[in-house]
């Protein structure tokens, strides 16, 4: 396994109210091999129809972060069912990475980001 | 389990369905005349559409005794079994999904109400039995699709989760001139 796997991070946050219906767990996955790292992330939003007909999938978005952090030239490079598509794109649109020092230079390739769209089956107690 | 299924307790007056084709032809010739043979179980069928659940069922009744086919009389209890979910009657509900699926089981919008009355009553291997059954008949009717989500909620919870995997795939460093 390469060694940039050796740092791997796995968050798992505690969300805001009104995200807490869409989203139980997130998991956010990062390596050092990374050209930007990343100041604010969201989290795509789990379209209901997928979840009651119990569909997952991945979609992999490919981007241009500028020197501000922002994302911009937002595509997908790999989708395997389109209902998840919109929100991976909304999620990337409104993500930022950290600016750029003045003294570094712009990479000149593109940062790809994967949504791992997952159903965890829950326990539920009946209360007596 | 049981807030699950009090959850789409509000969904399902539009999950029902409601059968409105009540319609025939009269006379032979040009001066054709189209309209409902009859109009109780048509004003019926539009109250429930229009989500009057009490109106609808109670002109579907009238309707149901003044029904002079086996068609009309099958679509006046098709639809007081959905009057009767609309109203949350279960009992009376099953009552008349019962006797539409035992004269003709060949309509799918009863076997999805019946289906929906179980889910309700928590009777949910009953409901797969109906939900297959209808989904036989009409494999992509959205209301059959909407109850069986419904089933899976209360038989089988899922809670969604995210992975946002931003590390570098060796696949994609090949694409990177």
């Amino acid at each position: 396994m390469n060694s940039r796997w050796l740092l791997l991070f796995a968050l798992a946050l505690a969300l805001g109210a009104s995200a807490a219906d869409d989203v139980a767990e997130l998991a956010h996955l990062m390596d050092d091999s990374s050209d930007r790292k990343p100041l604010q992330t969201m989290v795509p939003h789990y379209p209901e129809k997928a979840r009651r007909q119990r569909l997952t999938g991945e979609v992999e978005v490919c981007f241009k972060v500028d020197r501000e952090g922002n994302t911009s030239r937002i595509a997908v490079r790999r989708s395997t069912h389109r209902i998840f598509e919109k929100p991976s794109i909304l999620a990337v649109r409104a993500s930022t990475y950290f600016p750029l020092d003045e003294d570094q230079k712009l990479p000149g390739i593109k940062t790809c980001r994967t949504f791992r769209f997952q159903l965890m089956p829950v326990a539920i107690e009946q209360p007596q | 389990m049981t807030s699950t299924v009090k959850h789409w307790g509000l969904s399902a007056t539009v999950i029902v369905c409601v059968s409105c084709w009540s319609f025939a032809s009269l006379g032979q010739n040009a001066r054709t005349v189209i309209g409902p043979t009859n109009p109780a179980l048509q004003d019926g069928a539009d109250a429930l559409l229009a989500g009057d659940a009490a109106e609808g069922v109670r002109l579907t009744l009238l309707g149901l005794e003044s029904a002079g086919s086996a068609r009309d009389r099958q679509t006046a209890m098709s639809n007081l079994c959905a009057g009767y979910v609309m109203l949350d009657d279960l009992d009376a509900a099953l009552e008349y999904c019962d006797r539409v699926i035992e004269e003709n089981d060949n309509r799918w919008k009863a076997f999805s109400n019946r289906a929906l009355i179980y889910v309700k009553m928590q009777r949910y291997e009953e409901a797969e039995l109906d939900l297959q059954r209808g989904e036989a008949i009409a494999p992509n009717a959205r209301t059959l699709r909407a109850v069986r989500a419904m089933l899976l909620d209360a038989i089988e919870p899922v809670a969604p989760n995210i992975v946002i995997d931003d590390r570098r795939q060796p696949a994609k460093d090949a694409d990177v001139e």
